[in-house]
């Protein structure tokens, strides 16, 4: 408990930044029909289960341009 | 005056020449168009003008000044609708037209003014959505919309209508139309429809060349084949013989028979029509139809282009 | 100039509205704040790993391993950030003709380069700024004598590093057709700066210590002055590839 306790000021703004991450990307991955590579389902998958890397993945090389 | 002179252009790709000797001019407060078959060189010559290619020889000139490649000074007094317009998706209709009407050095309040006016002649008024959700025709609109947004001496459009359905498509032809009181309009299109029925001035681009330039009404007159098709209340075989005495007339070179139709290639209509009737009253033949035939653009055309 | 601050706003507006503004700095936030946590649990991990009676010692870290994290993360995977965000921004827009409409407008070619310099230039200074600040602030909280040498500098190099980058991802985005055109020769770029590394007379000036010697700059083994030449080059050299993209993307068809 301790541990935890020294540990919050790490684990708060990291969960702050991996859901504002997760969030952006899912709301993004649902208003879109077409990525460059992939489909709907996998990018959700991805988006939440691959914490951090997957919105990262999702911005730089999923999203079509449009 | 001439808002548009091309001298001698000639562009080639490697070793393909696509234009080759292109030499016309548009005249201010014309609709200019410019026919072509698929690949006959339109887009290139459109793109010289813009400066977005880089001529091979010749000179362009647009509103007397000189047009350089990279060097985009003369854009500023033409709007360009390319044939597949690209916009930025993530923006809205009004959010691009203020982009562009800030890179021209509009004012806030004029942007505001012509926004709105141009969305609603190209009916985009109440699309507030991103752009990335439009279908072809919506972006064709709004590439007109963001093409005359500054209010451009020379309007481009490279086949604005090819993409739409006719609905769309008589619009647009009345926009461009529309907007001849204000700017010249240069638009591409192989629809001879769609030529007919707004220009008033066109060039046939074939080989690298214009092989027929010139004001459309005075054209038909000038490529004016005579000849009369007549429809006779007869038997075929009366018709047949008809056809026959009249091919034996001096002025008359040809003619055809078809059913109870006989088509009559005359020398000169002016001279010869009279006599033509004269004939036909002389042997009392039953005319139901006498029509003069106009020249069909499409017959112009394949001329141009043989 | 209005044209530039036009262009500017939409390239800004592209920057949110596509996350870039978003990622970027949130990504470096996480780098700046992982490292000197990576650091301090470093002696927990190897303890936790019982291997049949090795005992690995582990000295206990400090506030140089911290930035020594922060610099192996800023150096390796936020190079790498920073060319996916960036390594389409003009090399797509020609792909994809967007451009065209603006141009005929008759806004010069020189702005579209200068103003998306100078966003992703910010973006990038912004980024780095967060990462530092927070590796920083995370650092002072977990170590005691958290106070390092040239670090400012350290970070000043990386700095430079990137922005000599983005200038090359405008080069290679009017030189090569395609997408990914300029991504691949950006990385070429990289790589020839690493190959040259294997000389050592070319060591002092390649622009690449600066994204390879940060460490040694706070660690206080490699002075401030060494590292002038190469500072010096790498200024030059993002100015001629600034000039050269101008140049070439003059003449570049669209």
């Amino acid at each position: 408990m301790e541990q935890i306790m020294e540990y919050l000021p790490f684990l708060i703004p990291l969960l702050a930044v991996e859901m504002i991450l997760a969030a952006a990307a899912l709301v993004h991955v649902l208003k879109h029909k077409n990525y460059r590579f992939g489909n709907r389902a996998m990018w959700v998958a991805i988006v939440l289960l691959v914490e951090i890397i997957g919105p990262i993945l999702y911005f730089t090389m999923g999203r079509s341009d449009d | 005056m001439n808002i548009l002179t091309l001298e001698h252009v000639k562009k080639q790709f490697g070793g393909l020449k696509v234009l080759n000797d292109l030499t016309f001019s548009v005249p201010e407060h014309s609709v200019f168009g410019f026919i072509g078959k698929n690949g006959a060189g339109k887009t290139t010559a459109m793109k010289l003008i813009l400066g977005l290619l880089n001529a091979s020889g010749g000179t362009i000139t647009v509103c007397g000044e000189e047009v350089c490649f990279g060097d985009t000074k003369t854009n500023r007094y033409v709007g360009y609708l390319p044939d597949v317009p690209e916009f930025y998706g993530y923006m809205t209709p009004r959010e691009y037209l203020r982009l562009c009407g800030e890179v021209t050095g509009m004012s806030a309040g004029r942007i505001r003014e012509r926004s709105a006016e141009l969305l609603e002649l190209v009916g985009l008024e109440d699309a507030n959505r991103r752009i990335h959700g439009f279908s072809r025709g919506m972006r064709q609109r709004l590439g007109i919309a963001q093409a005359l947004l500054n209010e451009p001496r020379l309007l481009i459009c490279d086949e604005p209508t090819s993409a739409l359905d006719p609905v769309g498509r008589r619009e647009v032809l009345g926009i461009l139309s529309a907007v001849r009181e204000r700017t010249t309009v240069v638009f591409s299109t192989h629809i001879l429809a769609d030529v007919e029925r707004v220009c008033d001035r066109i060039g046939v681009l074939d080989g690298g060349k214009l092989t027929l330039c010139g004001e459309l009404a005075e054209l038909k007159n000038s490529y004016r084949r005579d000849a009369v098709r007549m429809e006779f209340d007869m038997t075929e075989a009366q018709t047949a013989a008809l056809c026959e005495k009249l091919r034996r007339l001096p002025f008359i070179h040809r003619s055809e028979c078809d059913g109870r139709t006989v088509t009559a290639h005359l020398s000169s209509y002016r001279e010869d029509g009279r006599e033509l009737l004269a004939f036909l009253a002389d042997q009392q033949a039953a005319v139901l139809k006498y029509e003069v035939m106009e020249p069909a653009l499409e017959n112009l055309f394949l001329e141009a282009v043989k | 100039m209005k044209g530039y601050h036009a262009f500017v706003k939409k390239e800004w507006m592209e920057s949110l509205r596509t996350y870039r503004a978003l990622l970027l700095p949130a990504v470096f936030f996480l780098f700046g704040m992982m490292s000197p946590l990576a650091a301090k649990l470093m002696p927990d991990i190897f303890s936790g790993m019982n291997m049949e009676g090795v005992t690995i010692t582990v000295p206990t870290p400090t506030a140089i391993d911290a930035y020594a994290q922060l610099f192996k993360n800023l150096t390796q995977m936020g190079i790498v950030v920073l060319l996916l965000v960036f390594s389409g921004m003009l090399s797509g827009e020609i792909a994809k003709g967007t451009l065209i409409p603006i141009l005929t407008k008759g806004l010069s070619r020189n702005t579209v380069i200068l103003a998306k310099y100078t966003v992703s230039l910010a973006l990038w200074t912004v980024s780095l700024a967060v990462s530092c600040a927070s590796a920083y602030g995370y650092t002072s909280y977990l170590f005691r004598n958290a106070q390092v040498e040239h670090l400012l500098f350290s970070v000043f190099c990386l700095w430079l590093f990137g922005a000599l980058l983005l200038a090359f991802i405008l080069l290679a985005g009017a030189l090569v057709r395609g997408g990914f055109g300029g991504l691949i020769l950006t990385a070429a770029f990289i790589g020839i700066l690493l190959l040259a590394n294997l000389f050592p007379a070319a060591e002092k000036w390649n622009p690449v210590s600066l994204a390879a010697k940060n460490m040694q700059i706070i660690a206080g083994t490699v002075a401030v002055g060494a590292m002038m030449p190469a500072v010096c080059l790498t200024l030059a050299a993002a100015v001629l590839c600034l000039v050269l993209s101008m140049a070439v993307f003059r003449k570049t068809i669209l």
